[in-house]
């Protein structure tokens, strides 16, 4: 069932929160295989439903009221465990919950668990997990995409019809478009970040999984929030999203990249971007060629500012106030054993890099520089936006792959994010959906807007799925 | 990169490796490097640094008290503590 | 700019101190727990303070408001635009391991002040959290952090290497309490370490124009280990200068007990901070509106408030300067002033009062003196009911018990004898006990009254009126 299905079963009162969740149970047990869930807190949804289901009236108005969700376990929540799928916070009980599941659970959605991740969000294909990879449901031996596989595998396998992400350099989108999903990394200061355990502080952005379009404009609807306690947070949360679901934008200006078709696409790919374009084109929307010859450079600047960030943001985990901690005899030994032994190999790599790019002599020659590289992006999609509505391309360069394909190649798995790093870079909102299907596998696109235009996003994207039948799609 | 550079890099991200893995983790460095490299291939001068996407500014709060000590909870996550405080080996000055 | 006056054997000292005060904000510089000295341990602690995972900084505008009335009182320049950063480095203290501090854009830059007619330059004042408080010696083979201080803000304020020496880097350290004291921004307590100083010493030959290599002693905790540290590390460096050898640039620490700096254990590696623009934070803006507000908003300085005093209570420059030197003196004053006659109240602060303190080392607010039992003994002095001399024996007591002073007066029985008829009989039996003496006196020998005034004195230990036993032994000595 959609979220919409769902929520207008339980509104109508023709399914109880408990049996919903009692059925998510279910389906997590089905599905154990996959590794979707770090945390499952079955008693506590059960408990947590039957509760909606006595105060009915209270929740059945709510954007989410009485509806299962699962969380990516990089959103602290206040008296369960939160791991960020680290040997590190392996135990890690934090005393505070995250704006995001805090606005959730007041947005009456039911957590039912955490789902599984790449390590502290770094990877692309939730292989870096301390808990073991996620599966790609539609075919095992592949992977979801990362590093939000867990959550988008969660609803690709129907546990859940909502969970959430975060998106640093695609880890929302890139799922979504692995797992047949519709994922949407909204503009970045639209969701309070506090609580959610930060990679990239510039670009880490919370944001909703779902099989289509409404169902992300609901459960926006319910994690934004304008939060004090974010300092990057924007007071731009006037919209409803799912309300705007039914305005009519008209017919806009799209724009695509000249020779998007030469950055390394696969065919399968191409192929349904082209077909795409046709049906947008018979909505009535029309094209235009947009020149980013610079686009490759923001995986380079990527590479050097999240690493930075990251190698900061991870120095607090060193074993003193919580957290995994190593025996030993003096307070370095303390540090380098316990950091070593809790971090898994992706994230020491990028911890590395990032204190390589900052320190002294390389600072100018790194991290200023993607900073430059970072403006020069963000000037590129601000002159786009003057002369078209949405920009529309690829969100992968392939389909998914199968596991243990890195070790061949480390600077493949990074080039992946391609097409979803431009995005984080300028800090624009962006939605993956499916657009095809190949090899039984599903294929997704993007939008990217403008900033705040998440109505406009949501709006064609829900629009292109009422004419088209990819997001209906379910593995056997 | 070589052997010292490595060696000071790890010590301040105080991570650890083995001395035999140390060609292996600088030959994965560099490779990441050298994908940043082709960064140096645009030209970039005219552009100014971007820290944050929004440029957003004056944030504050007024200096207003809220007490959200948990000192309980936060001793009790610690891997090492007593009644008071949190416990590390002994640091000499 | 080599001054002769503070050569040292040839060398001259250059000097350079970097402030640390913790500023008086309700709350912390990121975080909304209090600021506060002296609690609990971990009990003024935030999820921010503790760094935990996915909690965000926000700043504190208090702490803006207090650093811009710092540059305001220091003729700086304040910052159109200040950007936080990050200063990475691990100690169990510091619970995000990294520092927020100011690098490039501080809150202040281009200040100076007035030490003595020369100027010291300071070359910035910026925002930055605290550490929390690493303890060694609770057990043995441990050491346990307290993280209360954690997140409390400092203005670390940076002076140019304008001070030539010791002294002249005591009195600039003053110079910098007494203002921000007055601007009610920090309490200056370097004993709970609310203000804390490096200081950066380097020698030159005076014809030298480089700067010598330089090495930074941490964490002085004293006006008095201020110089004391300067001044060894000055004679340790000219040693090594005199043997031919280099001074190396490191970090010392100095140790008061043995009254040396050593040289704190040398990193494997360089330190390397890694400052980066901290992505949780926005630039801050500063507004002329701000800047305004601040400045509408000041306390009064020390000099406005000198000026003052002279006009109110007719001080001279020199008492007023001194009442002025720390600004809980002179509130003292003023305080008592409202009860007692101002001029006598000035003369005893300047003389006994600062005598006591500067003895027992203490501030005026550590001691048992305040301005109720001060006021009620200017008073009696004022009224004759105890003569100076008593003054003083009454004064000694109220420092050591704090009790009320018409008690000390009454159970010393220190009343001043005023009584006219009571000296008269005194007075009497003095002239009869002391027949030759009355008439030496009498024959000319005029300066044996002061004899006379000393028996009657004596007889009663030092209470009498002394105006009144002049006009009483003028009379009867006729």
């Amino acid at each position: 069932m959609t979220f919409k299905e769902t929520r207008a079963q339980f509104r109508a009162k023709k399914v109880s929160a408990k049996e919903l969740v009692q059925d998510s149970f279910k389906n997590i047990n089905k599905h154990e295989e996959l590794n979707i869930f770090i945390s499952k807190f079955e008693d506590d949804a059960i408990a947590h439903a039957e509760h909606i289901d006595n105060n009915f009236s209270d929740f059945k108005d709510l954007p989410i009221g009485g509806i299962p969700i699962a969380h990516k376990d990089i959103f602290c929540t206040k008296g369960k465990k939160t791991t960020c799928a680290s040997k590190m916070l392996e135990s890690f009980v934090p005393p505070y919950d995250s704006t995001v599941t805090r606005n959730c659970y007041e947005a009456g959605s039911i957590m039912i668990g955490k789902t599984n991740m790449d390590e502290f969000a770094m990877g692309s294909s939730n292989e870096t997990s301390f808990f073991g990879p996620v599966k790609n449901p539609w075919q095992k031996s592949l992977v979801p995409g990362g590093s939000s596989g867990g959550s988008a595998a969660c609803i690709a396998a129907g546990i859940t019809s909502i969970s959430t992400g975060t998106d640093t350099g695609g880890s929302i989108r890139q799922p979504a478009a692995l797992c047949g999903i519709t994922g949407l990394k909204p503009t970045y200061g639209l969701i309070s970040r506090w609580g959610m355990i930060a990679f990239c502080s510039s670009m880490d952005q919370a944001g909703p999984f779902a099989k289509d379009a409404f169902g992300c404009s609901a459960l926006l609807d319910a994690m934004s929030s304008f939060d004090t306690k974010d300092s990057t947070c924007t007071k731009r949360q006037d919209k409803n999203f799912e309300a705007s679901l039914v305005n009519d934008f008209g017919k806009l200006r799209i724009g695509v990249i000249k020779g998007i078709e030469d950055f390394g696409i696969s065919e399968s790919v191409l192929k349904a971007y082209e077909n795409t374009k046709d049906v947008l084109q018979q909505m009535g929307h029309s094209f235009h060629e947009l020149d980013f010859s610079e686009l490759s450079s923001g995986i380079c600047s990527y590479y050097v500012i999240a690493p930075a960030e990251c190698s900061s943001n991870l120095s607090r985990f060193d074993g003193v106030k919580y957290g995994h901690r190593a025996k030993a005899e003096n307070i370095n030994d303390l540090y380098l054993i316990s950091r070593s032994e809790g971090f898994g190999e992706e994230v020491q790599k990028r911890i590395l890099i990032g204190t390589y790019v900052l320190s002294a002599g390389f600072y100018d020659a790194y991290y200023r520089k993607a900073q430059r590289v970072r403006r020069m992006i963000k000037s590129k999609f601000d002159k786009f936006f003057e002369s078209v509505d949405l920009v529309f391309l690829p969100t992968t360069l392939d389909q998914a792959f199968k596991m243990n394909r890195e070790s061949s190649d480390p600077n493949k798995m990074y080039k992946e994010d391609l097409l979803t790093i431009p995005a984080n870079l300028a800090g624009l909102p962006a939605i993956s959906f499916p657009n095809g299907f190949s090899n039984n596998l599903p294929i997704g696109a993007q939008f990217i807007g403008n900033y705040f235009t998440e109505d406009l996003i949501l709006n064609t994207t829900n629009k292109f799925q009422e004419v088209t039948d990819w997001h209906k799609m379910t593995p056997s | 990169m070589d052997k010292i550079e490595l060696k000071n890099l790890l010590f301040l991200a105080r991570l650890g490796a083995n001395e035999k893995d140390y060609l292996e983790l600088i030959k994965k460095l560099e490779n990441t490097l050298q994908l940043i490299d082709q960064m140096n291939e645009v030209d970039l001068e005219k552009f100014e640094p971007l820290n944050n996407p929004l440029e957003l500014s004056n944030v504050s709060r007024a200096d207003k008290e809220n007490d959200r000590n948990a000192k309980r909870d936060f001793l009790d996550n610690s891997p090492r503590s007593d009644e008071d405080y949190f416990i590390v080996p002994k640091i000499v000055e | 700019m080599a001054q002769n006056d503070t050569l040292i054997n040839g060398w001259q000292p250059v000097i350079g101190l970097e402030i640390h005060t913790q500023l008086l904000t309700n709350t912390k510089l990121f975080s909304p727990s209090i600021n506060k000295f002296g609690e609990e341990a971990n009990t003024l602690v935030d999820l921010i303070d503790m760094g935990l995972p996915g909690v965000l900084p926000v700043l504190n505008d208090g702490a803006v408001k207090q650093g811009i009335a710092f540059g305001l009182a220091t003729n700086a320049e304040i910052a159109k635009t200040m950007v936080f950063d990050r200063k990475n480095y691990f100690y169990p203290d510091l619970p995000k391991g990294y520092q927020i501090t100011q690098l490039h854009y501080p809150i202040v830059k281009n200040g100076s002040v007035d030490v003595d007619g020369k100027k010291i330059r300071i070359h910035q004042a910026h925002l930055e959290e605290d550490a929390g408080k690493s303890m060694h010696d609770i057990y043995d083979l441990e050491s346990v952090v307290d993280l209360n201080r954690s997140g409390i803000p400092l203005l670390e304020i940076v002076s140019e290497p304008d001070i030539s020496s010791s002294e002249e880097a005591v009195k600039y350290l003053k110079k910098i309490h007494q203002i921000i004291t007055y601007l009610d921004i920090s309490d200056g307590n370097m004993s709970q370490g609310s203000m804390r100083c490096d200081a950066n010493v380097s020698l030159m030959r005076p014809e030298d124009t480089k700067l010598g290599t330089r090495a930074e002693i941490k964490n002085i905790n004293s006006f008095k280990f201020v110089e004391k540290a300067i001044n060894f590390e000055i004679k340790r460096q000219i040693k090594i200068l005199e043997s031919g050898a280099k001074v190396e640039q490191e970090t010392r620490l100095y140790d008061s007990i043995k009254d040396e700096t050593r040289s704190m254990r040398t990193k494997e590696f360089a330190n390397d901070y890694r400052y980066f623009p901290c992505p949780d934070l926005v630039p801050y803006n500063i507004s002329e509106d701000l800047i305004k507000e601040v400045k509408d908003s000041l306390s009064e300085l020390p000099e406005e408030k000198q000026k003052r005093l002279i006009e109110t209570y007719n001080l001279n420059e020199y008492d007023a300067a001194v009442l002025c030197a720390e600004k809980s003196i002179a509130n003292f004053f003023e305080k008592v002033a409202e009860n007692a006659d101002a001029l006598l109240a000035a003369k005893w602060i300047i003389g006994d009062l600062n005598a006591l303190l500067n003895k027992n080392d203490i501030a005026l607010s550590e001691s048992k003196i305040t301005t109720a039992n001060f006021s009620v003994l200017i008073q009696k002095i004022s009224d004759n009911t105890i003569s100076g001399k008593i003054a003083k024996e009454v004064l000694e007591a109220i420092w050591e018990s704090g009790e009320d002073v018409a008690k000390i007066i009454e159970d010393k029985g220190l009343q001043q004898i005023s009584n006219e008829s009571e000296l008269e009989a005194i007075v009497d039996k003095i002239i009869d006990d002391n027949p030759s003496q009355v008439a030496a006196y009498k024959s000319g020998k005029d300066k044996l009254f002061g004899y006379f005034v000393g028996q009657v004195m004596k007889a009663t230990q030092g209470k009498a009126n002394p105006g009144l036993v002049n006009i009483i032994l003028k009379n009867k000595l006729i």
